[in-house]
């Protein structure tokens, strides 16, 4: 792979400074003149008819300004909801923390007590947590027309994936294999909190949002508030982190909007911790059912699921379940039913579709290669992808090498036991390996790049960064091409006034699209200095490029294995990560230095859904018992071990320099290798997520 | 919140007659009594704050006994050099509280005084602790509940310093409006089936002003081992404060008080005989842990405390005995 001047050095943030000093204007920290604050109040029973609302005690304390509920405001959040019309308050509210109310008031305090002077008289309703318990007879009915949600085509069927023919697959095998895996409803528990500031001036409307992706959120405002397009301004200069729940704009961005238009002030809406954990959304729960047909010498026939996902009451994500791809299968049956439940909302985080999914399947995976003798990693060498759906040929492909040198940096040959569960008590090692894959899409997006006569280069996108340092990866491209240094260019960003369409920032797309604008325009720039030369006194040269690229007859993915080794302490059934290698294939890394922290990020997510996280219901009421960092015992640094990051960089003959994407093929194994390592330590296993104390005792007992 | 009215206490009189004022509630380092008032656990009209008390930040050691202010922060007993030298317990005991920052806010009497952590309490189900008559967890998510002592109410005491302070035979002096008293630590504490709204036997206008630990004895070793569900900031799933004086290699008395799995810090009087007067050998301590769980009551979804609880009572006292 050549070496280039910028893109592969690692670079600092350019914005690291302000991050750190605390110069840099988070949303939270925006306070406009006469601002308002708003709070919402939000249904405590899980499935209830909202008979009556009093806002006459509330609309009567000293400081209110406005209320809004169902009676007085019918707008539909239109990306809250994919299948349904999903109100911003629904009448019946169809989980405990659906919104029922908003209020804006003169400071925080005043509205948060008017919430509570609200008086709701609800009719609770039965109501459903279970996914599997929501497709039986006489289930709640949760939405009009039952509670399988509808496919992509409209149809009340599960989402079906074949191949081949699944009985000829495990006629074909010499073992069938059978087992069934449970994951949680997990928070995306973003160190920013959610906050949204809406400001009217006239007819147009300017949302200072906290958001993964300015142009959608903008898009959306326009077409939920029956507002021309040109009349709404999208703001957000420094964004905290989403993991995918901060995607296009959302309830509270509308809330405030109507919050005020009605007073006519600016209102700046809120919310606490805990609101963020029930009432925006998670990873969704899964339920899965695997058979898996296999030969004597360990080659795959068969791979059939049936799966689960808790969707919540609103059908917001696809409810995917994710992995099969990974395997070179000549047969394969995938049903996958997106169900809907009482429980908090599921949608997009990290990877939605992935790591719950690999869990099951590589929890399976590794079953079979110890019961037929071969090594985990032999075994995923044997059988891993070679083509997309054992159909299409993949850009670039550098799983082998993910798996063959991690293995060696991990040292596997030493750590790993192939019988599991040897060694003495109560300290017991062991490890284990996943590996994953994730679309590298490249697609629609935008970049402007201007240069003046003092040489400054000012490159337009309209990119937040939420977390993954787009703004220099965006910087480094544009030097790269130019021919310049870093210093010489200026990123504006997060502002749709200012800058032009980007993809959102969510499916790990900004570098591979926005990247890629950034080099046609950069491009198009150099031709214009070749042809004019560089601009004098006051002049401009302005580049645009609107690309949408794409990969004809291949598929493009990036690759990932990890690999961990725990301690179990057998008494205590405690687990300590001892060691952990994650080996990835992005095609070329653009800066090493923040692509290694989103590794590092990703996994230590990763080994808190493995041990620690899940959302957790009183089955007799419907109301979550932990929500929040505490109660969902979060991933803190002493819980992070060292993780060391190895990058096989494959060449790519397309997106930018040939960089594939990053963000959340880091999760996508790590669930996996953890609950694997754990197996090889105690020589049990734990089919349900989070991998928890009482489960380890359980299985040891 | 609702809003309320802060007021400054001069002295311990002072704050124990503000204290008798309806809906007046006493603040120490607030690090979690803020947090109930903006989660509606508590919604007091005053707040009496503390702090303002001179004095009561003070360790001192006197000598019969070392005395400990209620405003002591967790952070300053867990590096004091005589509570680390001579009451090893409660320095690590302390240290073990939730984070850094807590720390260096919280309070002594206040980690004594801490409410459950009940999820149910803390999520305003009207359970014995919020008003109720009934305990949400009996048939709901026990998984933390109690094991020992439980019903009505299965929460479990939230403090890591309560079960040191217990094992070191601590007195705690409590100051009312007209006079003062000053109790065994263990006797402090109240099962649920004596008082199942409350932890401990303050009344509304008391306050607990200081902790007087009794000399430390020369040989004596103590510890405090808690065992969390991730490396910082939780409570005790299970813990264990054990103080053991020797006599060369022979216990002479013994004290070993469990957290995280009773209403109260849960005394093991018995387990104390059967080690008084012996070597600590590991068959002793294995016998030490299974005896510690002899009476265990467990619910549908805590049973895993027995064997977790039997092996830390087991591995403290191996871990002791050898030092």
């Amino acid at each position: 792979m050549t070496t280039l001047n910028s893109v592969g050095h690692p670079s600092p943030r350019i914005d690291a400074l302000k991050r750190v000093s605390g110069a840099a204007t988070y949303t939270g920290d925006i306070r406009l003149p006469g601002m308002l604050y708003a709070r919402v109040l939000r249904s405590p029973h899980a499935h209830a008819r909202i008979r009556r609302i009093d806002v006459s005690k509330a609309r009567a304390l000293d400081g209110v300004k406005a209320i809004l509920t169902r009676e007085n405001c019918d707008v539909v959040w239109g990306s809250g909801d994919t299948r349904n019309k999903r109100y911003l308050f629904n009448n019946p509210v169809r989980f405990a923390g659906d919104a029922v109310a908003a209020v804006a008031a003169v400071d925080r305090h005043t509205a948060e007590e008017a919430t509570r002077l609200i008086e709701v008289e609800y009719e609770t309703l039965p109501f459903v947590l279970d996914p599997e318990d929501a497709l039986k007879d006489g289930a709640p009915e949760i939405q009009p027309g039952g509670n399988l949600s509808p496919n992509n085509q409209g149809q009340r069927q599960p989402e079906v994936l074949r191949r081949g023919s699944i009985e000829e697959g495990l006629r074909a095998a010499d073992h069938v294999f059978e087992d069934h895996y449970t994951s949680s409803h997990i928070n995306n528990a973003q160190l920013e909190p959610r906050v949204s500031i809406a400001q009217w001036e006239g007819g147009r409307l300017t949302v200072y949002a906290s958001t993964q992706g300015i142009s959608n959120c903008h898009t959306e405002i326009a077409r939920d508030l029956e507002l021309d397009a040109k009349n709404v301004r999208v703001v957000c200069q420094f964004m905290g982190g989403g993991f995918g729940n901060k995607n296009q704009c959302h309830d509270f961005d509308l809330m405030a909007a109507m919050l005020a238009k009605q007073t006519g002030a600016p209102v700046k809406l809120e919310f606490t911790r805990k609101e963020d954990y029930v009432a925006v959304h998670g990873r969704w729960p899964t339920k899965q059912y695997y058979k898996v047909g296999v030969r004597n010498n360990g080659t795959l026939t068969a791979i059939q699921l049936r799966g689960y996902s808790g969707m919540g009451p609103y059908r917001k994500g696809t409810g995917g379940i994710a992995g099969i791809e990974i395997y070179q299968c000549p047969h394969v049956e995938r049903t996958v039913h997106p169900v809907l439940t009482n429980m908090a909302v599921s949608a997009n985080l990290r990877g939605p579709d992935y790591p719950q999914g690999v869990f099951g399947l590589e929890s399976l995976m590794d079953d079979i290669a110890y019961s037929l003798k071969i090594d985990p990693v032999e075994f995923r060498l044997k059988n891993m992808t070679r083509k997309f759906n054992d159909q299409t040929p993949y850009t670039s492909i550098g799983l082998e090498d993910c798996i063959r040198r991690g293995a060696e940096a991990f040292e596997w040959k030493k750590r790993w036991h192939a019988i599991p569960g040897v060694g003495d008590r109560p300290a017991k090692r062991g490890a284990g390996m996943a590996m994953g894959s994730f679309f590298s899409s490249l697609g629609r997006s935008s970049a402007v790049i201007d240069v003046d006569s003092r040489g400054m280069y000012h490159v337009h996108v309209g990119v937040t960064d939420i977390g993954t340092a787009a703004k220099t990866t965006m910087a480094l491209i544009a030097a790269e091409t130019l021919g310049v240094p870093l210093e010489k260019i200026d990123v504006i960003w997060g502002d749709t006034d200012r800058c032009p369409y980007s993809v959102g920032e969510s499916g790990s797309r900004t570098t591979t699209h926005t990247g890629y604008a950034v080099v046609e325009a950069a491009k198009e720039l150099k031709r214009q200095i070749a042809e004019k030369g560089m601009p004098r006194d006051n002049d401009v040269l302005t580049a645009t490029a609107n690309t949408n690229p794409t990969v004809p007859g291949m598929a493009r993915y990036s690759f990932v294995a990890h690999f961990a080794e725990v301690e179990v302490d057998t008494d205590l059934g405690h687990v300590r990560l001892v060691k952990y290698v994650a080996a990835h294939d992005s095609g070329r890394v653009v800066n090493p230095l923040t692509a290694t922290s989103q590794v590092k990020g990703g996994a230590t997510m990763g080994i808190g859904m493995a041990l620690h996280e899940g959302l957790l219901y009183d089955r007799a009421s419907g109301v979550p018992l932990n929500a929040g960092y505490y109660g969902a015992r979060v991933m803190t640094h002493r819980d992070a071990p060292e993780i060391e990051v190895l990058w096989v960089e494959t060449e790519d003959a397309y997106g930018p320099y040939g960089a594939k994407t990053l963000g959340e093929p880091t999760i996508i194994p790590s669930v996996a290798a953890v609950a694997n390592a754990i197996y090889n330590a105690i020589g049990k296993r734990v089919k349900d997520l989070p991998i928890t104390r009482d489960k380890i005792l359980g299985v040891l007992a | 919140m609702k809003s309320f009215a802060n007021v400054n206490a001069r002295d311990l009189k002072d704050a124990a007659l503000r204290l008798k004022e309806p809906n007046a509630i006493a603040i120490g380092g607030g690090s979690d009594l803020l947090g109930m008032v903006k989660d509606h656990l508590v919604q007091p009209d005053v707040l009496v704050n503390l702090k303002t008390i001179h004095g009561l930040d003070q360790i001192s050691a006197k000598s019969s006994e070392v005395n400990i202010g209620g405003l002591v922060t967790l952070d300053t007993l867990s590096h004091d050099p005589m509570i680390r030298s001579n009451y090893r317990v409660l320095a690590e005991a302390a240290e073990s509280v939730a984070t850094p920052q807590i720390r260096n806010v919280g309070t002594l009497a206040g980690n004594v005084c801490q409410r459950p952590w009940c999820w149910y309490y803390r999520n305003n189900f009207p359970c014995f602790k919020n008003g109720g008559t009934k305990c949400f967890s009996v048939a709901g998510e026990n998984q933390f509940h109690a094991i020992f002592g439980g019903g009505p109410s299965f929460i479990v005491h939230p403090s890591d310093t309560a079960p040191a302070l217990v094992a070191l035979d601590a007195r705690f002096r409590i100051a009312g409006p007209s006079r003062e008293r000053t109790i065994p630590a263990a006797e402090f504490f109240a099962l649920p089936k004596v008082n199942a709204a409350k932890e401990n036997v303050l009344a509304k206008d008391e306050i607990l002003a200081s902790v007087h630990l009794p000399r430390a004895g020369k040989n004596t070793r103590s510890t405090y081992h808690k065992v969390m569900d991730r490396e910082a900031w939780t409570h005790a799933v299970v813990s264990v404060a054990a103080v053991l004086e020797m006599d060369g290699q022979v216990c002479k008395r013994a004290r070993i008080v469990l957290g995280g799995v009773a209403p109260i810090p849960w005394r093991l009087d018995k387990v104390e005989a059967m080690l008084e007067g012996q070597r600590i050998t590991p068959e002793l301590a294995a016998k030490a842990g299974e005896g510690a769980v002899a009476g265990a009551n467990p619910l549908a979804k805590n049973g895993y405390k027995v064997p977790l609880t039997k092996a830390v009572v087991r591995r403290t006292l191996e871990g002791l005995a050898q030092v």
